[in-house]
């Protein structure tokens, strides 16, 4: 079939996605360095890591704010470095998203550099913002729960909720670590087989 | 499509990173193999995830089962309003849940000396009928089990009366005491 002149870039457009999509971390960061397509390939990096930065953000620094601060801050570094050609090994951009979400993690614990400019360049509206934003369903986590048996639901709570470590919940419970830890593992497990029922329920 | 993890991090080890237990050593190895693996970064995420849903369905007060006093006085500091009933085996105590409570807690005291668990059956009205609380564990060194209900679940029950038995876990089922609670719909 002949592409008309109106098609052929809705065509390009939809082989690019599709290529970008199921491209490798290592292709992508190629991508942005080379200027091809770069648009969609830093659309789609920033998809695929600014939840895990933004989980390493909430682990190490334990509070939302600061971690979307840490999220927007990498990401652009990252994509500044790529553009510049500043990196050597891009099949290990992983990494180096990594490397720089400790280094930057330092200093956000020390103070709330360039919020203001981060925010005007990567606004909160940003697509991959509000994906990684995406909370729990709340309801169906509260009925999730109350299908896990007692001592799960308590040491779940003690856990999660009353930051207990898992020593402290056996000393609690008279029942060994390990017991607590064999526990605590199956009431994931529950509850994620649970939330995704109730997700492709919804 | 993403490619499946040939080395998958356990669920117990993806709680123990989240919770802050895991030794520095193994926690840069674990953040190491998240950042250049999406199979187990939504593995985390979900842990996180429901980490965080659990400590905000807490401080809601949309809690349902055991809790330990120190879960109480953590929910008390966070503001939860709290109503809290003591029973002791036998005994028959009027109750009443009010608009502005999030949580109602029932204090059920007795001789657990010995017994690592309990089993709680509950007999009332919808939506308690029939609630059995299975295996509960008993905290070590306390007189006390403290069961909790969302306001919101128990403004919903007519006026009645509720009786909780509760029976030691495993063979023998020794009887530990009968408490009840008339509840009086506001």
């Amino acid at each position: 079939m002949a592409l008309t002149a109106v098609a052929t870039p809705r065509y390009r457009q939809r082989r690019m996605t599709t290529t970008i999509t199921g491209a490798t971390d290592g292709d992508l960061a190629r991508a942005i360095a080379a200027g091809a397509a770069a648009d969609a390939a830093e659309t789609e990096l920033y998809h695929r890591f600014a939840p895990r930065v933004r989980l390493y953000g909430l682990r190490h620094l334990r509070d939302e704010d600061a971690a979307r601060d840490l999220m927007q801050q990498v990401l652009m570094v990252t994509i500044e470095k790529l553009r510049a050609g500043a990196i050597r090994d891009m099949d290990m951009i992983g990494s180096f998203i990594l490397g720089t979400s400790r280094m930057l993690a330092v200093n956000l614990k020390r103070r709330d550099r360039r919020r203001q400019a981060l925010l005007e360049a990567f606004p909160p509206e940003h697509p991959a913002l509000r994906a990684a934003a995406a909370g729990i369903d709340e309801h169906a986590l509260e009925g999730c729960l109350s299908t896990l048996a007692e001592r799960e639901r308590t040491i779940m709570l003690l856990t999660f909720y009353g930051d207990r470590s898992s020593r402290e919940i056996a000393q609690t419970l008279g029942i060994s670590e390990g017991n607590v830890r064999v526990i605590r593992s199956r009431a994931v497990d529950r509850l994620r087989a649970c939330m995704g029922a109730a997700e492709r329920a919804s | 499509m993403i490619a499946a993890c040939v080395t998958p991090v356990s669920d117990e080890t993806l709680v123990d990173y989240w919770s802050g237990a895991l030794p520095p050593q193994q926690s840069d190895s674990l953040e190491e193999h998240v950042f250049n693996c999406p199979v187990c970064a939504g593995r985390l995420d979900a842990v996180a995830s429901i980490a965080s849903g659990i400590t905000s369905l807490a401080r809601q007060g949309r809690l349902s089962g055991i809790i330990s006093r120190a879960t109480l006085n953590q929910l008390q500091h966070d503001g939860v309003r709290v109503r809290v009933y003591s029973l002791s085996p036998g005994d028959v105590v009027p109750c009443a849940v009010f608009p502005d409570d999030d949580l109602v807690v029932t204090s059920i005291r007795g001789d657990f000396s010995g017994i690592d668990a309990v089993t709680i059956s509950v007999s009332g009205s919808a939506p308690l009928v029939g609630v059995i609380l299975d295996d509960v564990p008993v905290w070590a060194a306390q007189g006390e089990l403290l069961w909790a209900a969302p306001g919101s679940l128990i403004r919903q029950m007519p006026t009645s009366r509720v009786t909780l038995t509760v029976t030691a876990a495993g063979a023998d089922g020794q009887r530990i005491g009968e408490y009840i609670l008339d509840h009086t719909a506001r």
